[in-house]
C-alpha cells in the first residue's frame, strides 16, 4: 500500500474505533433498573454483585435475605435426586409433603394434608390433601411470580397425582436417585419397583384415589412412616414440566413448585435466589405466608462469607474457625452468636473393600487413634461434642452419654497401637509403609480437621497419611463410583428424628452402603430388630447394641463429633433456631 | 604510570595475565561494587544457609502440632497489631506465633525456604537445560529446522503460562494419585509424595519456562554464528559439536545468566501461587505460599500468621531481582570501562 494509503486505513480504523466507544449506552438502563427493584445483575459475577440488592431501598421496601449457603454449587434441586442438606433446604422451601418437621422440636406437623386415615393394621395411610395450593413459577419478564395454567387455560393446583407421580418418579429405576431407598425400605413393593424386578407402577403401594386422596401402603406398622412419608422424595413433582424440559426442569426460568418459595434465579457456582410466592395459602398454622420478600444464597467459603457479614453484606454466617476467638472476646459481636445444636453427626468412613482398611484392626485403630476432645477443643474451637458412636443423642431412640457411659468408641492411643502391631506382624509390615489417603470435600473446616488427625495417626501410630480434597458436588459424585478411595470425610444430618434414620445409613442399600462397600447382615437384622421394637427403653438398648457393632466391633466409621456450630446472626433478624439442620425462612423477618 | 602498567596485583609488568582476564572476574568486580547486588546476594546467601541447616535453625519440625497451643502469639506481635490484644493468646515459645494447629510458624518459615530456594535453583536448570539446548540446535541448525522449531515455540508461547501449570498441575495430582501399584504414574506419584509434592512442581515449571530461554539463546546464536572465530574455527577443522560447546556457548553465556536470575523471582511466586490454591506441595510440608493461604482464612483475627511468610516471600524475590539486576549491569559490555 503506499502511504497515503496506508494513512487513510489507519485514520479510518481509528474513527470507526471512537465512535463504538461512544455508543450512548441505551443497553444499559434495562440492566440498572434491574439493580434498584430487586434482582442481581444478570451476569456471572461474585457475590459483591448480589450485595447491590441491599443497598439504598425505593419506596416500597423489598425485604431481602442474604444467605450463604456453603463453598461450591448446591448440587440439586430436583426432589427425586436430592441426598444433601443444602439441596434439601432449597428443596424443602420451594415444595412441601403431606407433613412437615418442625425445625424447633422435631415433630411432624400437617402441611399439605388435612387430615390421615390409618389402617387398624398400621400399614394402609390414606392422605387427605389440600386442594387449593397452586403450582406457580417466577415470570422475569414480568418480574412476578405466576400462576401455572393447564392446556385449558384453568390453574393447575397441585394434586394426589402429583405426588403419586413424584414418588414413583423417585422410585423410578431410570431416576436414578440415590436416596429412594428411604421409600423402598418402607413402602411396599417400592424395593421391587426401584430395583426393576416389577414394572407395574399400579403394584407399588402409592395410589392417587383422587385429586384429593393419596392411599400409602406399607411394609411395618412404625411411628415413622409418617416422618419418611414427608420426606422431599415424596414432595410432588410437576410431570408436565418433567416431560417436557427432562433435567433442565429446575434452572433457572423453568423450575415450577407450589411452597412459601418459588425459584426466582440460579446462577452455578456463583448464587441461588428463593422468591416469595404470594399464592401459597395463609392459612396453614406452621407454614405461614413469608414476610421476607427474597432469599438469596451466596455461594463463599467460610472466611470471605463472614467477612462479607461484618462488611454488613450478608445476614447469617458461620464463623471461621479462626476468627472464633475473636469474636467470642468482641463486644459487639458475641451477642449476636448463638450456639445451635443440629442433629447429626460427623465422621470419618472407611473403604472396607481397600486394603489395607479391609482389616478390622487397621480400621479400629485409626478411631482409637483420634483425640476428638483435642480436635473440639483446639481445631474446632467447641463447636461440637465427642461422639463415641454414630447415633445423636437428642433424637428419639438414641442412646445418650450419661445412660451409656461405657458405649462405643474414646481416644486410647494404647489400644490403637496394639490393633495395629497385631495386624503389621501378621502381614509383616511397618507402619511408615502403609499407604493411606484421606478425601474429605474441600471447606476450611475439614483441612484444619483433616490435617490434625492426619497428625494424630503420625503420632500415635506412626502413619503416613496423605490428604486430598475436591469440591461437595464432585465429592458426592466420587465417592460412590471412585473404588481407590480409603478414608473419607462423611456427615449425616437427621431426616427426622428418629434413630432409625441413622443406623439405617450404613444397612444393605442405604445412604453410605455404596461408600463403605460394607454390607453385613448380622447389622441388618440389628436395625430391622430395633426398627419393630416397640417398647421405646428396649428400642434404646437395641440401638445401642448395632451402634457398638458398627462403631467399635466392626469400626465401619470413626466418628468425630456431634455437631453443635457456632451461627451469628445481624442484629434485626428475627429467626427461629432449627435443631433439625434446616431453617423454614417463611418463619422470619428483617427488622430494618 | 605505576597505575597503568600494574592493572592488576601479581602481574608481570606488560603481563600476559592482563590478557587473561576473563569475563567472570571482570564481571564480578562490577557486580561488588554494585550495594544492591550485594545485599541481594547476602540475603540469597542466608537464605541458602537458613534451607541447608533448617533442623538445626528451626526450634521445632514443621510438622509438630501442639494443639492446645494454637493461634497463640509472642508478646512483641501484639503491640505490632493492636487488634489482636484482646483474644489472643501470649507464648514466647513460638518466635513468630503459632498456626490453627500449634506448629510453630517460624520453623515452618525456616523449612519452607527449601521449597523456595529448591524452585529458584532447579526451575532455571530446567529451563536452561530445555530451553538452551532447543535454542542452540535451532539457532546453529537454522534454515527450515530453526523455522519449525521456533515456530512451535511461538505456539507453546502462545499459552498462558499460569494455566497452562495449574491445568497441568491438576493433571498430576488427579491422574497419578490413582495409579496402579507398578505404573510408570504410580512411580512418579511414590516419588513426588517422598519429595514433599515437589517433583510435579518442577515437571510443570520445566513444561511452562523453557520457552523464553530457548528464544533469547536461539538469538544470541545467531549473531555470535556468523563471526569471525567461528568462521576460524570451522577453517582449522572444528566439528560442530565442539563450535558449540566450546566457542559459541562460553560467550552467550552472560546474557542467559542474567535472563535467568531475573526471571527467578517468577518461579518463587509460581509456586508459592500453586501452593496457594492447593495444588503445590502436599500438606503438612510447609511452603510459604501454603502458609500465606492458611494465614489468610485468619488475616483479620491473626495476622502474624500470613503477614510474616508474605514478607519473607517478598524479601527474597526482592534479593533475586537486585542480583539479577545487579549481574545484568554487571554483564552489559556496553556499561565496560564507564564505572
Amino acid at each position: 500500500m503506499t502511504h497515503k494509503t496506508w494513512m487513510a486505513v489507519s485514520l479510518l480504523v481509528i474513527v470507526s474505533l471512537i465512535l463504538a466507544a461512544c455508543q450512548p449506552q441505551t443497553i444499559e438502563k434495562p440492566v440498572v433498573q434491574t439493580v434498584v427493584v430487586t434482582a442481581p445483575p444478570q451476569v456471572k459475577t461474585e457475590t459483591k454483585e448480589v450485595v447491590v440488592t441491599a443497598t439504598p431501598k425505593p419506596a416500597d421496601k423489598v425485604k431481602v435475605l442474604r444467605l450463604n449457603a456453603g463453598e461450591g454449587d448446591i448440587p440439586t434441586i430436583d426432589p427425586a435426586l436430592a441426598v444433601d442438606v443444602a439441596s434439601v433446604q432449597i428443596i424443602d422451601e420451594t415444595t412441601v409433603g403431606f407433613v412437615r418437621q418442625n425445625e424447633t422440636t422435631g415433630n411432624i406437623e400437617k402441611a399439605m394434608a388435612t387430615s390421615w386415615n390409618i389402617s387398624p393394621d398400621g400399614l394402609v395411610y390414606t392422605f387427605h390433601l389440600r386442594t387449593d395450593v397452586p403450582w406457580v413459577k417466577y415470570d422475569a419478564k414480568t418480574k412476578q411470580v405466576v400462576k401455572i395454567k393447564d392446556g385449558d387455560g384453568k390453574d393447575r393446583t397441585v394434586t394426589a397425582k402429583d405426588f403419586e407421580y413424584g414418588i414413583l418418579r423417585t422410585l423410578d429405576k431410570k431416576t436414578a436417585s440415590e436416596y429412594a431407598y428411604v421409600l423402598t425400605d418402607v413402602i411396599s413393593n417400592a424395593a421391587q419397583f426401584n430395583s426393576g424386578e416389577i414394572t407395574d407402577t399400579a403394584k407399588v403401594g402409592v395410589k392417587a384415589i383422587d385429586d384429593a386422596t393419596l392411599r400409602i401402603t406399607f411394609n411395618e406398622p412404625v411411628a415413622y412412616n409418617l416422618n419418611i412419608a414427608g420426606l422431599w422424595v415424596a414432595h410432588a413433582q410437576p410431570s408436565w414440566l418433567i416431560e417436557e424440559k427432562k433435567d433442565r426442569w429446575t434452572e433457572t426460568g423453568n423450575q415450577q413448585s407450589y411452597g412459601p418459595f418459588t425459584l426466582k434465579e440460579w446462577i452455578h457456582d456463583s448464587s441461588l435466589t428463593l422468591v416469595k410466592n404470594p399464592f401459597w395459602p395463609a392459612d396453614i398454622p406452621n407454614i405461614p405466608q413469608s414476610k421476607i420478600d427474597e432469599v438469596t444464597f451466596a455461594m463463599l467459603a467460610a472466611t470471605p462469607a463472614f467477612s462479607e457479614f461484618e462488611a454488613g453484606n450478608l445476614d447469617v454466617a458461620g464463623i471461621p474457625l479462626s476468627d472464633v476467638d475473636r469474636v467470642k472476646a468482641d463486644p459487639k459481636l458475641s451477642k449476636q452468636v448463638e450456639n445451635v445444636p443440629t442433629m447429626g453427626t460427623e465422621f470419618y468412613t472407611f473403604n472396607v473393600k481397600k486394603a489395607p482398611l479391609d482389616d478390622v484392626r487397621v480400621r479400629r485403630a485409626l478411631s482409637y487413634a483420634i483425640d476428638r476432645k483435642s480436635v473440639i477443643d483446639n481445631i474446632v474451637k467447641g463447636q461440637g461434642e465427642p461422639a463415641r458412636w454414630f447415633c445423636r443423642p437428642g433424637v428419639a431412640a438414641c442412646p445418650t452419654p450419661d445412660k451409656y457411659p461405657n458405649l462405643g468408641i474414646k481416644y486410647d492411643p494404647a489400644k490403637a497401637k496394639s490393633e495395629l502391631d497385631a495386624y503389621l506382624k501378621e502381614k509383616n509390615l511397618t507402619a511408615d509403609k502403609l499407604d493411606l489417603t484421606l478425601t474429605y470435600n474441600t471447606t476450611e473446616g475439614n483441612k484444619k480437621i483433616a490435617e490434625a488427625i492426619v497428625a494424630m495417626w503420625k503420632e500415635v501410630l506412626g502413619l503416613n497419611a496423605k490428604m486430598t480434597n475436591m469440591e461437595w458436588k464432585t465429592y458426592l459424585a466420587q465417592w460412590t463410583s471412585d473404588p481407590n478411595m480409603q478414608i473419607m470425610r462423611g456427615t449425616w444430618v437427621q431426616d427426622y428424628q428418629d434413630a432409625n434414620n441413622f443406623d439405617k445409613v450404613f444397612s444393605t442399600g442405604g445412604a453410605y452402603a455404596d461408600i463403605t462397600r460394607w454390607s453385613d447382615p448380622k447389622y441388618d437384622e440389628m436395625c430391622a430388630k430395633a426398627a419393630k421394637e416397640q417398647d421405646p427403653a428396649r428400642r434404646i438398648e437395641l440401638y445401642s447394641q448395632a451402634d457398638q457393632y458398627l462403631v467399635v466391633d466392626q469400626a465401619v466409621i470413626a466418628p468425630l463429633y456431634w455437631y453443635s456450630g457456632l451461627v451469628i446472626y445481624q442484629p434485626y433478624v428475627k429467626h427461629t433456631q432449627s435443631i433439625t439442620g434446616y431453617d423454614w425462612f417463611e418463619k422470619w423477618d428483617l427488622a430494618n | 604510570m605505576a597505575i597503568t602498567h600494574r592493572a592488576r596485583s601479581g602481574d608481570a609488568v606488560g603481563g600476559s595475565k592482563h590478557q587473561r582476564e576473563s569475563l567472570w572476574t571482570d564481571a564480578w568486580r562490577r557486580l561488588v561494587r554494585n550495594r544492591a547486588a550485594v545485599i541481594g546476594m547476602s540475603i540469597i546467601v542466608i537464605l541458602v544457609l537458613t534451607a541447608i541447616l533448617a533442623p538445626q535453625i528451626a526450634p521445632q519440625g514443621f510438622a509438630d502440632q501442639a494443639r492446645e497451643d494454637h493461634d497463640k502469639v509472642p508478646e512483641w506481635a501484639t503491640q505490632l497489631f493492636p487488634t489482636m490484644a484482646g483474644y489472643a493468646r501470649i507464648s514466647d515459645k513460638y518466635l513468630l506465633g503459632a498456626d490453627y494447629a500449634g506448629r510453630d510458624l517460624f520453623s515452618r518459615m525456616v523449612y519452607g525456604t527449601r521449597i523456595s530456594l529448591a524452585v529458584a535453583f532447579v526451575g532455571p536448570l530446567i529451563s536452561l537445560l530445555i530451553g538452551v539446548t532447543y535454542g542452540s540446535i535451532s539457532g546453529f541448525l537454522g534454515g527450515q529446522v530453526d523455522e519449525l522449531m521456533m515456530r512451535f515455540v511461538d505456539v507453546m508461547y502462545a499459552f498462558p503460562g499460569l494455566l497452562l501449570i495449574i491445568l497441568l498441575m491438576f493433571f498430576f495430582r488427579s491422574t497419578f494419585s490413582n495409579a496402579e501399584p507398578g505404573t510408570l504414574g504410580y512411580a512418579l506419584n511414590a516419588m513426588d509424595a517422598r519429595f514433599g509434592g515437589m517433583l510435579f512442581i518442577f515437571i510443570g515449571i520445566g513444561f511452562t519456562a523453557w520457552d523464553g530461554m530457548a528464544r533469547l539463546t536461539r538469538a544470541q546464536v545467531l549473531s555470535v554464528r556468523e563471526k569471525e572465530f567461528i568462521e576460524a574455527a570451522r577453517t582449522v577443522g572444528a566439528s560442530d559439536v565442539r563450535i558449540m560447546f566450546r566457542h559459541i556457548l562460553p560467550n552467550i553465556v552472560g546474557p542467559l545468566v542474567v535472563t535467568e536470575t531475573l526471571s527467578i523471582p517468577g518461579y518463587i511466586s509460581t509456586e508459592a501461587f500453586l501452593s496457594f490454591i492447593g495444588l503445590g506441595v502436599n500438606p503438612p510440608t510447609p511452603s510459604w505460599g501454603s502458609m500465606i493461604s492458611d494465614g489468610a482464612q485468619a488475616l483479620r483475627s491473626y495476622p502474624n500468621q500470613a503477614i510474616f511468610p508474605a514478607l519473607a516471600l517478598a524479601i527474597t524475590m526482592f534479593a533475586f531481582n537486585f542480583l539479577g539486576d545487579g549481574l545484568r549491569d554487571a554483564f552489559d559490555p556496553r556499561l565496560r570501562g564507564t564505572q
